[in-house]
């Protein structure tokens, strides 16, 4: 006999409001129905009202955890529409901003789900590391959540002393080295809870569209900094992290390998940045119209804004925003298919997913 | 002779790239929008999104199809007369929610397809979101 069992909206294994349906015979997930829109409040319709200073703090909250990828992605847009083009210094400062991003994002992640598999004492290991990453984001722009760093035409502040950071790079490559990838990697708790488990076949991953490090974990090497390189990524030296397995111990590995990655691409960053302008200073711009597309690699996987103005109007025409977790999360269903009831919670958080973004 | 450059002459579309805004468009004339779909698939092209526009007055709305070839951003423009468009669901399955998307939030049909309940909001009332006239 099958029967259906609901998770969420509300639930402790979600970290925000959304809802899968699952129908299960015995305790074997046989399929699944997801339902968003609970965190939905109509961002790109009120984007329509606002002018070109205040999208930017508007779109900045689509996402608490990636809100820099946000105006990073609108203002490269906006860019696209006005011809300005960020000062050197600028586009490393945005590098730097990316991969902070990224790198907390990851290591919250990393707590979460040692934290649904049990693994406690991980979660606070994991927390405390992304504590230091997040002194510096608030060290560097004065905030913790919305940084308000980027511009049409550069970022609002410098970065004074570049080289001060690393060593807070090499204390957290220390740390993922020494404590977070050989216990993810080694202990028998995780390799039991995450491997085979989840899995999210090369083939379903490339119908699905999907995006980011579920791509990767699944054997699809696609990476927006390396495919179209945006602000100063063309001169990094990094790999793409890919796990052919599209597993939950995949896409573990896959974030695990891409902080270290970060790590590279912020020292090369920090070391290399030119000295000059971070931006193009108050000079008056006209927006043509027209619509503009910009593409930027989040710590889930590439986001897409689609700007749209018309000449002389100080609000744009239509703001369009195709976050990755839009893209990624109707591969949960194949992920739970044939999944035990008791991993489902942590198959749907190994997607990273981010509702709000989804939302919008 | 690039990928991207036997694209038209695959579609049999007479006409080349531009590229605008960070995109690369291609003219679809009376390309139908399933054609276009079979061929993106051919090609191993990564769906991205569809973006919707109102147009001013009684022009109706478009659509903008998006693809990924190789990290270039390709740009498939439709505008729709009336409020509908064959769905291609069945050919990409990765349109399934920006498809239930639009169709919630600009009230477009998209034929030949089942929508499965609200995916953004509760509620029996279609194009309340961004459609100009349900403001």
């Amino acid at each position: 006999m099958s029967y259906k069992i609901p998770m969420g909206p509300y639930h402790p294994g979600l970290e925000e409001p959304y809802k899968l349906d699952m129908i299960c015979e015995g305790e074997t997930v046989q399929d699944a129905k997801l339902h968003v829109g609970f965190n939905f409040r109509g961002i790109e319709h009120l984007a329509e009202g606002r002018n070109y200073i205040q999208v930017i703090a508007l779109m900045e909250r689509v996402c608490g955890i990636c809100s820099n990828i946000h105006t990073l992605t609108l203002c490269q847009a906006m860019e696209g529409l006005t011809g300005l083009t960020p000062p050197p210094r600028a586009k490393y400062i945005r590098v730097v901003m990316a991969e902070l991003e990224r790198l907390h994002s990851h290591v919250l992640w990393a707590g979460i789900a040692a934290k649904l598999m049990g693994f406690k004492t991980m979660f606070m290991t994991c927390f405390e590391l992304r504590e230091k990453v997040m002194d510096v984001l608030q060290a560097i722009s004065g905030n913790r959540v919305n940084y308000s760093m980027n511009r049409i035409g550069g970022v609002n502040r410098d970065i004074d002393d570049p080289l001060a950071l690393l060593g807070m790079i090499e204390l957290l490559e220390k740390e993922m080295v020494r404590k977070v990838i050989p216990i993810f990697t080694t202990s028998s708790t995780a390799r039991l809870r995450c491997a085979g488990v989840g899995v999210l076949t090369h083939e379903k991953a490339i119908s699905c569209g999907v995006v980011g490090p579920v791509a990767r974990a699944s054997g699809v090497p696609q990476d927006i900094r390396r495919a179209a390189p945006y602000a100063a990524y063309d001169e990094m030296e990094f790999d793409v992290p890919v796990q052919p397995d599209g597993d939950v111990r995949a896409r573990l590995l896959v974030r695990a390998l891409e902080i270290m990655e970060s790590c590279k691409i912020l020292r090369q960053a920090l070391t290399k940045m030119p000295s000059g302008e971070i931006n193009t200073g108050e000079g008056k711009f006209n927006f043509i119209t027209g619509t503009a597309t910009s593409r930027v690699e989040a710590p889930r996987g590439e986001v897409m804004y689609s700007v749209s103005w018309k000449e002389g109007s100080r609000t744009p025409a239509r703001v369009h925003v195709r976050t990755p977790t839009f893209a990624t999360m109707p591969a949960i269903r194949w992920m739970v298919m044939g999944a035990r009831l008791a991993d489902t919670p942590l198959i749907q958080a190994s997607i990273d997913p981010c509702y709000s973004c989804t939302d919008r | 002779m690039s990928l991207l450059d036997t694209i038209p002459e695959t579609l049999g579309i007479n006409e080349p790239w531009t590229e605008t805004g960070g995109v690369h468009w291609l003219p679809t004339g009376g390309l139908n929008v399933r054609e276009l779909a079979k061929a993106m698939n051919a090609l191993n092209a990564r769906f991205i999104t569809i973006t919707a526009y109102q147009l001013p007055g009684a022009e109706g709305l478009r659509l903008e199809y998006h693809w990924d070839l190789d990290g270039q951003l390709l740009g498939f423009s439709y505008t729709l007369a009336g409020s509908s468009i064959e769905s291609i669901y069945d050919i990409c399955e990765a349109v399934d929610w920006i498809e239930r998307e639009i169709h919630e939030g600009f009230a477009v049909d998209f034929l030949g397809r089942e929508y499965e309940p609200l995916l953004l909001r509760q509620g029996d009332k279609l194009g309340v979101n961004l459609r100009e006239e349900a403001k």
